[in-house]
């Protein structure tokens, strides 16, 4: 009895030392809570109040997150999760999203006729973001299920949120059958692995060690199964279809939202996961597997948006693409590659804000569905049509915007991680990414070509309002800054990295 | 320091400042603050080319003049040491006359869009920009920066053919975008390999603490290119950089880079650096261009307004030859020496090709667009030579071509603004109603085909000279490659007497269908004041070629020295490395 009292005060003051680091998660849990109960009790007066206080939490978090007073470093909370450098750039990049998703939410017209559900709504956009944080977090293979699941169910009802849409609930449909698929697989993936290592912590020593010695073959096969479910996260193929039917029937503030923060959380736990498997010679097959799937990813998203004719799936497969870019970017081991993956996933999140911001303005103002109907639509609105189009730019990768650098820097890594192994793929990846580059012009510049080079049937005179337009410059000029002036936020993001 | 070269790329995007704030109804206004960005632009390029002298070329790094170079993006690249991209630019002999020559184009090219009534607005704020990017590919010193012109370039173009084109504008504008783009990638798989590669001696030695007051001496640098090849410099203290003449030599690059002239790395059985070439190669040959990548060219000349094309013949092409001349062979000139036959080879494809589409083609713009592939042949011949009249006669060639090439597109211009139609069999004897037009006609294509007195003459004898002597001098061409090239002369007079024949002498004649909207008068004010001083130009610089040859020989020449003499050395160390 006096034993297991001791066990218990034990645990309870490892967890209650580690809250302190936890401060961010607790935040968000705290408003998440206030906005669930608020909904339900107060939800007349008050629900022209609750985007706002969910604003502020978000904010408030960040705030947290920037100054970093809580961090603690080293794992905590009986070894389950840990604070460093990666960790809080996540969750500044989190927060950041979150914010960009309600502020995106505030301008939108279809969830304006959302009569209930409000409270759910915005709460939902918070627990979302606390389960990103806590996969950013996540050093240990159950607590990473827990906080996808977490990420997963927050999803499935934000796709789900508008009810009465058709497409919407379909596409919520196929989403929780894929998603509820992969996440098995994973699991049972990552159950294969405490049995070669006799421990869920993946980022120990003596879980790579353990790694080496167990059977090559049958370590390969639960890494791909458990890819399966980090592939999902962040829409690679082969796991990426419900990502075009998702995008679809999605509010755009949480297609956005999807574009960006599940992405940017899942690259960051593979980030983690794939360091054991750095040895290209104790685990050539994880690579090779690691290769192809990007280089399939990168070839699947490029190609299939080619033959897009509306936006949202247009998009769709541009974030697919995107993906593949970004496997390939972790597959440069050896050299020192994070700092220009985290310079991307912040410059991805800037332009993928901006471009869904454009097509929901587009859609809901000017009843934009097809590419065609974005005729002319530049020349009548210059402003807008020239934000979209620099959106555009960084997404194909072109100079002068911010794109274009993270690009570079990861060319860059993965020549030199060329230059270091020899090996094939490398230079296939290297390869294969710029060439498509060509490919993802062709598609992207159709969304200019339609605004600036096709004439209008339709004359509406239309005023953008103000908010909208500041928020166009919000995640406009950030591409911009970063592509002329890249070092402010690489030296910050390699300042976090070294504490 | 100096500031005129930013003057130089920055006055147009100052004035695209201007425009922008401008209200769109105010089309006088917006026109008029155009004019004043080029006139600007022209008159720095001016004085810049009475003030640079042409004799000051010692080599390497010392033949910059007027250089600006401040420091812009620098971060730690973790174990790789430190990158750092400069804001790096100068003029030497080989850009001078570019210089020059965009900005006169500049100016000639505002005068030609006066006409232009769609969205003045758009058009000249895409026309600054424009002419602020090619301006910065000529005087940039850093690859990135070069890379950021060359690649800016492409949108507004594509904006500026796709939405003031004609009939076809949409398909030619994305046919052009997407040709150059796929070029510049191949620019840029090769820039990543050579910024990895290379070395800052003068900021590496400032890291190893070897500068005295402040500045790095020859005898430091030399010390940290030592210590490097020695390999005795921790990677992080070594700081990557993009500099153009940095990379230009093989001291700079790191040992176990891929690049490295004796890295011995090899891939489908060509070592690593000649495929590098061939891709640096490959991208700028889309644009210069050359067969078997130029079918973009046609396209884009065809739908492209007046202005536009004579901008895209005149100035952008040029980059594509100034790339090979500034980047491809100095950096890599083994492969250079390796590869003449291949240059050489589609060069006289290129003109043999080009005239001979030029021959069957019944579209006057047509026709002058494929003659600009044909001459841009002789820029690929001469630089192939590596021989010190060749290199010299394509540089002249650049310059001269792109003054007469301006002429040719300005005198289809006005037969299209009078008649909507270019078609050359529609036409018959408008020598009888247009004498004066007639006879600017004349001039630009006797200038064109080569005639003695023109300019288009000293560049073509000077490349010819070069791919004769080139298989005794420095053993690069077969010497049957330049007789063929001059039956490229022989054919470019056909088309263009052809030509001229058909349109211009007999008894007048128009297509009857055309007579409706046709008003065929004589030049205006407007066009004359554009085509005289090219005519005067051309003419100027064929009677004496000195005024540019003395500006730019003493570099070219050293320049073509310098990348034989390493040309060859590399060449020997990179085959005995793979051999190895």
């Amino acid at each position: 009895m006096n034993e297991q009292a001791a066990f218990l005060s034990d645990k309870i003051n490892a967890i209650l030392a580690g809250a302190g680091s936890l401060l961010p998660e607790l935040l968000l849990a705290g408003f998440f809570l206030l906005l669930v109960t608020l909904d339900l009790f107060k939800y007349k007066t008050l629900k022209h109040l609750l985007p706002w206080l969910a604003l502020t939490g978000l904010f408030a978090t960040l705030v947290v997150q920037i100054l970093g007073g809580y961090t603690l470093g080293g794992t905590n909370f009986l070894d389950l999760l840990l604070s460093d450098g990666l960790a809080q750039f996540g969750g500044i990049l989190f927060s950041t999203a979150g914010i960009f998703t309600i502020l995106l939410s505030l301008q939108n017209k279809q969830l304006e006729h959302l009569k209930h559900g409000r409270g759910e709504y915005y709460g939902l956009i918070l627990l979302l973001v606390l389960g990103l944080n806590l996969m950013a977090k996540s050093v240990n293979l159950l607590m990473v299920f827990l906080a996808i699941e977490t990420v997963s169910i927050a999803s499935y009802i934000l796709t789900l949120i508008l009810k009465d849409n058709r497409r919407s609930v379909e596409a919520g449909l196929k989403y929780i059958l894929y998603g509820s698929l992969s996440t098995g697989v994973m699991v049972y993936g990552m159950s294969f692995f405490y049995g070669f290592t006799g421990t869920l912590n993946y980022t120990t020593e003596g879980f790579a060690l353990a790694l080496v010695q167990a059977n090559g073959l049958l370590v390969t096969v639960a890494a791909i199964l458990v890819f399966a479910g980090f592939f999902f996260k962040i829409s690679a193929a082969p796991f990426h279809f419900w990502v075009p039917d998702v995008y679809r029937g999605a509010p755009m503030p949480v297609v956005a939202l999807f574009a960006t923060g599940p992405k940017i959380a899942g690259i960051l736990v593979i980030l983690r996961f794939v360091a054991p498997f750095a040895d290209s010679l104790a685990f050539p097959d994880v690579q090779l597997f690691l290769g192809i799937a990007a280089l399939a990813t990168l070839a699947i998203g490029n190609f299939t948006a080619v033959w897009q004719k509306t936006p949202r799936r247009l998009m769709a497969f541009s974030s697919v693409s995107h993906a593949g870019f970004l496997l390939a970017a972790l597959l440069a081991f050896g050299t020192n590659y994070t700092s220009g993956i985290l310079f991307y996933l912040a410059v991805l999140l800037f332009m993928n804000f901006g471009i869904f911001l454009f097509l929901q303005i587009a859609e809901d103002d000017l009843g934009v569905e097809q590419l065609e109907q974005l005729s002319g639509l530049g020349k009548a609105y210059p402003y807008l049509g020239v934000m979209a189009l620099l959106y555009l730019l960084s997404l194909t990768g072109l100079p002068p915007l911010a794109g274009f650098i993270g690009k570079l820097l990861i060319f860059t890594n993965i020549w030199e991680a060329y230059t270091l192994s020899s090996n094939p793929m490398l230079l296939a990846l290297l390869v294969a990414g710029i060439l498509l580059t060509g490919v993802a012009l062709f598609y992207y510049i159709k969304i200019p070509f339609y605004l600036f080079l096709k004439r209008n049937q339709t004359e509406e005179n239309l005023v953008i309002s103000l908010s909208n337009k500041l928020l166009l410059a919000l995640f406009a000029l950030p591409l911009l800054l970063l592509f002329f002036k890249p070092d402010l936020l690489l030296n910050w993001i390699d300042r976090l990295l070294a504490q | 320091m100096d500031f005129i070269l930013s003057g130089l790329i920055f006055s147009p995007l100052l004035a695209a400042l201007a425009v922008l704030l401008l209200p769109a109804r105010l089309q006088q206004p917006i026109k008029l603050v155009a004019f004043a960005g080029a006139v600007a632009q022209l008159v720095l390029a001016i004085l810049l080319y009475l003030r640079f002298d042409g004799a000051a070329f010692a080599n390497g790094q010392t033949g910059y003049q007027f250089v600006e170079k401040l420091n812009w993006i620098g971060f730690e690249l973790g174990s790789l040491g430190r990158l750092q991209i400069d804001y790096f630019i100068g003029v030497d002999g080989i850009s001078i006359g570019l210089v020059l020559l965009t900005g006169i184009i500049g100016v000639i090219g505002v005068i030609s869009s006066w006409t232009i009534t769609k969205n003045v607005k758009g058009y000249f704020l895409l026309y600054l920009l424009l002419m602020t990017s090619v301006m910065g590919c000529f005087l940039a010193l850093d690859f990135f920066l070069f890379y950021l012109f060359f690649e800016f370039m492409l949108l507004p173009m594509y904006f500026l053919i796709g939405i003031w084109g004609g009939p076809k504008r949409e398909y030619a504008a994305i046919k052009f975008f997407i040709y150059t783009l796929v070029g510049s990638l191949f620019i840029l798989i090769v820039m990543i390999g050579l910024y990895t590669s290379v070395i800052d001696p003068t900021a590496t030695a400032a890291q190893l603490d070897l500068l005295q007051n402040g500045v790095a001496s020859p005898d430091a640098i030399l010390q940290v290119q030592q210590m490097l090849q020695q390999n005795v410099i921790s990677g992080s203290e070594l700081v990557r950089t993009f500099s153009i003449p940095a990379m230009m030599e093989p001291a700079n690059f790191i040992p176990g880079s891929l690049l490295h002239v004796l890295s011995g790395s090899v891939l489908w059985d060509l070592p690593l650096r000649f495929i590098a070439f061939l891709l640096l190669f490959a991208g700028f040959a889309i644009k210069v261009p050359s067969v078997p990548v130029h079918t973009w060219l046609p396209d884009a000349h065809v739908e492209a307004p007046t202005p536009i094309s004579v901008l895209l013949a005149a100035i952008l092409l040029k980059v594509g030859g100034y790339g090979l001349i500034r980047i491809v062979y100095p950096i890599f000139p083994d492969a250079g020496a390796y590869f003449s036959v291949l240059v050489g080879g589609l060069g006289v494809l290129s003109i043999i090709y080009g005239a001979l589409c030029a021959l069957a083609m019944n579209d006057l713009k047509k026709l002058i667009a494929y003659s600009s592939v044909s001459h841009m042949g002789f820029v690929l011949l001469g630089l192939a030579s590596l021989t010190v009249e060749g290199v010299n006669g394509a540089v002249y060639m650049m310059f001269s071509h792109g003054i007469i090439s301006a002429m040719l597109f300005l005198v289809v211009g006005v037969i299209y603004d009078r008649a909507h139609n270019r078609v050359i069999l529609n036409f018959r004897g408008l020598a009888s109603r247009m004498p004066a037009y007639t006879s600017f006609v004349v001039i630009a294509f006797f200038a064109s085909l080569g005639l003695p007195g023109f300019s288009g003459f000293i560049s073509e004898l000077m490349v010819l000279l070069g791919g004769f002597s080139a298989p005794d001098v420095t053993g690069m061409l077969p010497r049957w490659m330049t007789v063929v090239a001059v039956v490229g002369l022989l054919l470019s007079a056909a088309y263009y007497l052809w030509a001229l024949q058909r349109m211009f002498f007999g008894k007048y004649w128009i297509f009857p269908e055309l007579r409706e909207n046709a008003v065929i008068s004589d030049l205006t004010k407007r066009e004359y004041l554009m085509l005289v001083p090219l005519a005067i130009l051309t003419l100027l610089f064929g009677i004496f070629p000195h005024l540019l040859l003395d500006k730019m020989g003493v570099t070219v020449t050293g320049f073509t020295e310098l990348v034989l003499q390493n040309g060859q050395e590399q060449l020997n160390m990179v085959l005995s490395s793979i051999r190895k």
